[in-house]
């Protein structure tokens, strides 16, 4: 067989077993004698418990809860914060939170166990909005704070705000909300505890088995590795299994230390959408300062609902706030982030962390004032796009090339942008609409050096090769890319590389599967162990492990938040066509046309795969994936009322990848996972606007709201 | 819970005489609202009488009149691809779910369950069609907007089966269908109109319309429909008003009734206007 050259255009190394129904999921994991079990979920947004009241177990039966937590263990699931409990104690603060688990051979009876527990509840008021938490309805829920700020930061350059609106010639203030989302992972949330020796093994669908393992092994008081996880092939995750499957290992890890059979549970659609996180939704207001037909200067107060605990919120707020004024070079700026506290189900990862939110913002702040100097939006922007040596928001650098320009006219010509724009005008019910945005890869800042220290092996037995790392395959392609990496790194063919799903005992710590890192920072590694190996092929067998190296001239102060945020950014451009249905505002998208500069696609058609999703989950996210909390109940709880989009609801798209080799990445490959979600909804707001002939200020959008918009304007 | 297969259409009135069996064709609907989760049996609250192997129940055919008849077990792919059947049915059942739920659904589970945002009912209640109710012991016509007395009500008894769908030849010269789905493909509809008009010599011969999802059942108004009925052509114009408005009156959408109301308003100005302005013969979208 041929060696794999990185240019190659390969089949992904899973796609004929997820075809063909091979592949082995955790729902098809079976075990002797193994027990089901389903939650205990809270009914009450905020409450106090009064009392559980259980139906009488049949043998072989049993409820799990916080005091099956032995003295030494804790009860915290350990994210980024400890505050998210294993099982509410005392009280609930979020409609699901987790109160027990019941478990016992027949998933049916657990479920009548489940349907005749009566939980008595002493409610009260609760707080779900991001105006509720700014309110303080109800109280804090923070302990010992009188405001229900979870977290905030906040940055800034250039001259005093208050001196920048001064010597302004036009001072402009909206704000922007953006709603809930829903990952709809095609699998759905799943798990199986069972024990080996004197270890507890974990069959998990998550991104980070490494998360799991550090959540849970402190409820138990066990050292890590006394805990194993293993993932299960994952049919999808887009952020949704980077920290939620504690939520669902930590219950089951509880329950085998008393029961010590296998355990299983997996939800089922509606439980996997009415009882998981969310994409944080936000009100961003931005007060800017004109002069000179620039913008000048931007003050942002950035507000996103964070839930009833951390998880990841901080990290999430911190992305936003540094992609707050988007891809532009605004001198001067303050930007505040706020993480609220509710009692909704905890936000959390999803898509791109925190950054899509301000990206739509900026975007359609930006195209309102371009409208108000009269000038084409895409004229304006592209006079404030950020350069080379650009000060970003943290008083860091643009370290590359920034090629928005050469990407702009690619996709401007594709789609005769200029032409368009002119003769739809405003409110004729057709419009074209363009959108800017970036994605720094990785973790912010110095995470990556000092915070994960990512581990990545190379195992060679004959002539073949196994890859050891952390990483997951979600359906992003990752098993095929880091494969193709090392393949042609060592100059072999592909199919002599093998790359099993991870298992905490055997595989090194290579970090989460998230932050559009992997292939950028676990590919590296892997690419240098690649090099190594080749070097000493004749050696036998042997394995190569490597440790991240950081690139050098990155400062960042983590406790500042100043310096380089990122070690380096995707960027992207997007131009949507719409036609607007008159009589009943429904949208036809006619035309979708991106480009995008991410180092370079080690796989074009996995690139393009991604881009197609991406781009699609964008303009589902600013149409019609529209989510409601009512009081913390979260109103669409099944794929009929939460609709995402088909392949129906959009056109072919046009896309072009811009190529730009980043010196730190494999082949010069920099992250994209998250980049391709991050503009689309912009550029179809901006589009419908034009059409509708009035500005936006709120995603979802669909007919019905387009016809609040219309009706309010 | 009991479950019955009959194998013919004498031993199925038989069984649900005898036990009130509920009959299932395609269980798109009932499956799904008896549903329990992963692992564990769907839960009936009634016994179940699958019905799908009844021949008697099943096929497209026309009579010497023209009357165009539709099994009960007539599933929408069915519907959809059979060029007889009169035009807003067929489009109705090719926009229902996806292809696997097509295959499956039948016409006459989606017209029991009844639920105000089906697709069939509110076409055939536009074309006036008429439901044969077998039991047992006796056989009885009635009109689908008659059969459908609210969201999720009828009044098919609990011996009764339906055993076909009947529609009498319509005059027309223009059809409109539409239906605004979440979504452009395996959506729910968020609303849907039908409009019929026949024009004869520059006459308003016949004008109906058809609300679906705009209120506890489908809506009609056949006093909204003599506004327009037997008016020239050219005074419809000065009409699309009070009709519009009278239309308006008859819904009662509960969910987002500004938008519902407003774009069936719209839609139906929109098709009228055009009927003033002498549009040709055809379908309207």
């Amino acid at each position: 067989m041929a060696a794999t050259h990185i240019d190659d255009k390969i089949r992904r190394s899973d796609a004929l077993s997820k075809a063909r129904g091979e592949a082995k999921y955790v729902s098809d994991y079976f075990f002797e004698g193994m027990l089901h079990a389903q939650m205990l979920r809270s009914t009450e947004a905020r409450a106090d418990i009064v009392s559980i009241n259980l139906p009488v177990l049949p043998d072989g039966y049993y409820f799990i809860s916080a005091k099956d937590i032995p003295e030494q263990g804790v009860n915290s699931l350990h994210m980024i914060g400890d505050d998210w409990r294993c099982f509410a104690d005392g009280d609930v603060r979020y409609v699901g939170e987790t109160i027990g688990l019941f478990v016992g051979p027949s998933p049916a009876v657990v479920k009548s166990l489940v349907d005749n527990t009566r939980v008595e509840y002493r409610p009260k008021e609760s707080c779900i909005t991001i105006d509720d938490a700014i309110a303080v309805k109800g109280g804090s829920l923070l302990d010992g704070k009188d405001d229900d700020i979870m977290c905030q930061l906040y940055c800034e350059k250039g001259h005093d705000m208050e001196e920048v609106f001064k010597d302004a010639d036009m001072v402009l203030t909206e704000t922007f909300e953006t709603g809930f989302q829903e990952h709809v992972h095609l699998e759905t949330n799943g798990a199986i505890v069972t024990e080996e020796g004197d270890s507890y093994v974990i069959y998990i669908s998550c991104q980070c088995p490494f998360y799991v393992r550090k959540s849970v092994a402190a409820l138990l008081a066990l050292p890590l590795e006394k805990v194993i996880i293993r993932q299960t092939t994952t049919g999808g995750a887009f952020g949704g299994k980077e920290h939620f499957p504690d939520v669902l290992a930590g219950p089951l890890l509880v329950a085998e230390s008393r029961i010590h059979k296998p355990i299983k549970m997996i939800f089922d659609r509606e439980e996997d959408m009415e009882f998981s996180v969310k994409r944080h939704p936000s009100k961003i207001t931005y007060k800017s300062a004109i002069k000179d037909g620039k913008l000048i200067g931007t003050l942002g107060d950035i507000y996103y609902n964070c839930g009833a605990y951390l998880s990841a919120s901080f990290v999430v707020l911190q992305r936003g706030v540094f992609h707050a004024n988007g891809v532009y070079d605004i001198p001067n700026t303050r930007l505040n982030g706020y993480g609220m506290a509710t009692n909704t189900f905890p936000s959390d990862a999803f898509r791109g962390f925190g950054a899509p939110q301000t990206l739509f913002a900026i975007e359609m702040h930006m195209t309102h004032i371009a409208r108000k100097l009269g000038i084409d939006p895409a004229d304006f922007k592209k006079s404030m796009f950020l350069k080379k040596g650009g000060e970003t928001v943290t008083n860091g650098h643009v370290v590359e090339e920034v090629m928005l320009n050469e990407m702009f006219d690619n996709i401007a010509k594709e789609s005769d942008y200029y032409r368009k724009s002119r003769e739809f005008g405003y409110g004729t019910g057709r419009g074209i609409g363009v959108s800017f945005y970036n994605h720094g890869g990785a973790f912010t800042g110095n995470g990556e050096q000092a915070i994960i220290k990512a581990h990545a092996r190379l195992k060679k037995t004959g002539n073949k090769v196994t890859i050891e790392t952390g990483s997951t395959e979600m359906g992003q392609g990752f098993q095929t890319i880091l494969r193709k990496i090392a393949a042609s790194t060592l100059a072999i063919p592909m199919e002599d590389v093998d790359y099993p799903n991870p298992d905490t005992s055997v595989v090194p710590d290579s970090g989460p599967t998230a932050a559009s890192r992997s292939t950028m920072i676990v590919g590296r590694i892997i690419e240098r162990c690649a090099q190594e190996m080749k070097q000493r092929w004749g050696e036998g067998d042997f394995s190569v492990e490597k440790e991240y190296e950081h690139p050098d001239g990155f400062p960042w102060d983590q406790s500042t938040f100043r310096g380089d945020a990122y070690l380096g950014y995707g960027w992207g451009a997007a131009i949507v066509e719409v036609e607007i249905d008159k009589r009943t505002n429904e949208v036809q998208v006619k035309g979708i046309w991106t480009s995008h500069e991410i180092g370079k696609a080690i796989d074009e058609l996995i690139v393009h795969g991604q881009i197609n999703g991406g781009v699609i989950q964008s303009l589902g996210y600013a149409s019609m994936e529209k989510m409601e909390n009512r009081n913390g109940r979260f109103k669409q709880t099944s794929m009929s009322d939460y609709v995402i989009p088909t392949s129906m609801d959009f056109p072919a798209q046009y896309y072009h990848i811009q190529e730009n080799p980043y010196p730190y990445g494999p082949y010069g490959a920099k992250g994209m996972g998250e980049l391709v979600f991050n503009g689309a909804d912009a550029a179809y707001c901006d589009a419908l606007e034009r059409a509708i002939g009035k500005d936006i200020f709120k995603i979802p959008l669909p007919p019905e709201d387009i016809e609040e918009a219309l009706r309010n304007a | 819970m009991n479950c019955y297969i009959p194998e013919n259409l004498t031993e199925a009135l038989e069984i649900r005489k005898k036990t009130h069996a509920v009959p299932m064709a395609g269980g798109t609907d009932l499956m799904v609202q008896a549903k329990k989760g992963i692992g564990i049996n769907p839960a009936f609250k009634t016994p179940i009488m699958i019905i799908s192997y009844l021949s008697e129940l099943k096929g497209i055919k026309v009579e010497d009149d023209g009357t165009l008849v539709i099994g009960s077990l007539a599933t929408s792919s069915e519907i959809a691809d059979d060029e007889r059947v009169f035009y807003p049915i067929r489009k109705a059942a090719s926009l229902m779910g996806a292809v696997s739920l097509r295959n499956t659904a039948t016409i006459g589970g989606n017209i029991a369950n009844a639920s105000p945002k089906g697709d069939l009912p509110q076409p055939l209640i536009l074309l006036d069609a008429e439901l044969v109710l077998s039991s047992i012991d006796r056989e009885r016509m009635i009109k689908v907007d008659d059969f459908i007395i609210g969201a999720k009500k009828t009044v098919l008894q609990d011996d009764e089966i339906i055993k076909e769908v009947r529609i009498k030849p319509v005059k027309a010269t223009h059809y409109f269908y539409h239906k605004i789905g979440t979504r452009k493909a395996n959506a729910i509809s968020k609303l849907s109109l039908s409009i019929l008009a026949d024009v004869e010599d520059g006459i308003l011969k016949d004008f109906r319309a058809s609300s679906g999802a705009s209120g506890d059942k489908v809506k009609r108004s056949r006093d909204a429909e003599m506004i327009l009925i037997g008016k020239p052509i050219s005074e419809i114009a000065s009409h699309i008003d009070e009709f519009t408005s009278a239309w308006d009156r008859i819904l009662s959408p509960h969910a987002m009734p500004q938008y519902r109301r407003e774009s069936t308003r719209r839609m139906l100005s929109d098709f009228l206007i055009k009927l003033s302005e002498g549009a040709e013969p055809g379908i309207y979208e």
